[in-house]
């Protein structure tokens, strides 16, 4: 590959690196250097465009889908109404954020990134932690600042750091301990993992989210956790 | 059956009206449009569900019936939109403020919704190329060569433009 045939790709998609592209960047400083322009620029166009949704958006969608439905009743829409005004209550008061809703495994399929992670957390990770073997802190680090990301200076401790399968390839794999509890936080930089989403199974939760450039999975014993942890990563 | 129904389209709801609230944003740029934009969407795929033969087709098929959705509210309201407008123009028009993300918003503003539609899809939707291209109903190469001179020309924003010649010094 050369230079103009990984410019012409890396313009088109950023996040979708080939094997050719990454050969190529090995040897290439000028194009490397191209390539840390674009992950900065993709970081500030990614975050710009998260513009605010507004409070109870979906609440008001299936509000409007139910009134339309001929069958139903007057009782019933008052229902819906106080349904929705709840849930926007309590999304508002728990987290401020209606943003994800959750679901369960089998609405994802077990192929989804979240609920993988989850099934990795549960099946591999005890083992993982009795070994204790540690990955490299600067890879971690240079996952987090790509997807935008910073470990808080106290509070937090990292109780395992190793790689772990994603669907894309590879992840890093970090087990934080918290006051919270352990917590799993997997970072997959240059992939993207499709919409936010949250998911609940074996008793686990996890969130899957879109960042900068690529995407990472929380695994947390609760969705509150899941939420908290992430503030403190933001 | 309609329960079942029911159910899948209230999980489809609350996964997707966030993210398609703001690929309606860039799309047209007002908040209040951008809703309408969404809620007409699911009305029409609420109406439309029994067309939808598979359940991992659904997010694509949302961007698609909002897409349409937007086309037939411009053509009703016969907005304009100026997609002749020269890319270089609208960058070298554009305000450096304070802010990097107001900043950007506005850059991204200025960009025809040729070139931003594409970059919506992929940055905040993460479609691959081909996913865009079913959508935008346009070749592949046509979603290749959008995304790049909508990103070339991002490239001129001065603070990456600093950056760039910085590192060239």
């Amino acid at each position: 590959m050369n230079c103009f045939e990984f410019r012409k790709l890396l313009l088109a998609d950023p996040r979708a690196r080939t094997s050719g592209q990454d050969r190529h960047l090995a040897e290439c400083p000028a194009c490397a250097n191209v390539a840390r322009e674009m992950e900065n620029l993709e970081a500030r166009v990614h975050d710009a465009m998260r513009v605010p949704v507004p409070e109870a958006l979906a609440e008001r969608v299936l509000l409007r889908q139910k009134t339309r439905v001929p069958a139903l009743r007057v009782w019933a829409l008052a229902a819906s109404l106080v349904a929705a005004i709840g849930a926007g209550a309590y999304f508002y008061r728990t987290a401020g954020n209606t943003e994800e809703p959750m679901l369960v495994a089998a609405t994802l399929g077990q192929n989804h990134p979240a609920v993988a992670a989850i099934a990795y957390v549960v099946d591999h990770e005890p083992q993982l932690l009795r070994e204790g073997r540690s990955g490299d802190p600067a890879v971690m680090r240079s996952a987090l600042v790509k997807l935008g990301l910073k470990l808080p200076a106290n509070g937090v401790t990292v109780r395992y750091l190793g790689k772990c399968p994603v669907p894309s390839g590879t992840g890093e794999h970090i087990v934080l301990q918290t006051a919270l509890g352990q917590v799993t936080l997997i970072l997959v930089p240059n992939h993207p993992l499709g919409p936010r989403v949250t998911v609940m199974d074996r008793q686990m939760t996890a969130l899957a989210s879109p960042a900068r450039l690529g995407g990472y999975i929380l695994v947390a014993d609760s969705l509150d956790h899941v939420r908290r942890i992430e503030k403190m990563l933001m | 059956m309609f329960t079942g129904k029911q159910s899948k389209f209230e999980t489809m709801v609350r996964a997707y009206s966030a993210e398609l609230y703001r690929y309606a944003y860039w799309m047209c740029r007002d908040r209040f449009l951008a809703e309408d934009l969404v809620q007409d969407t699911f009305t029409r795929a609420w109406q439309a569900w029994d067309g939808l033969r598979d359940d991992k087709a659904a997010r694509s098929w949302l961007y698609t019936i909002l897409r349409n959705e937007r086309a037939r509210l411009f053509e009703r309201k016969r907005l304009e939109i100026d997609e002749a407008q020269e890319l270089d123009d609208l960058i070298d028009a554009s305000s450096a403020g304070p802010h990097e993300d107001l900043e950007m918003r506005q850059l991204l503003s200025a960009l025809p919704v040729g070139y931003r539609e594409p970059l919506v899809l992929q940055v905040l939707g993460g479609h691959s190329c081909a996913e865009i291209a079913r959508i935008m109903d346009i070749s592949e190469g046509a979603v290749m060569t959008r995304l790049t001179r909508a990103r070339l020309a991002l490239r001129k924003l001065p603070g990456i433009a600093a950056t760039r010649k910085a590192k060239s010094v």
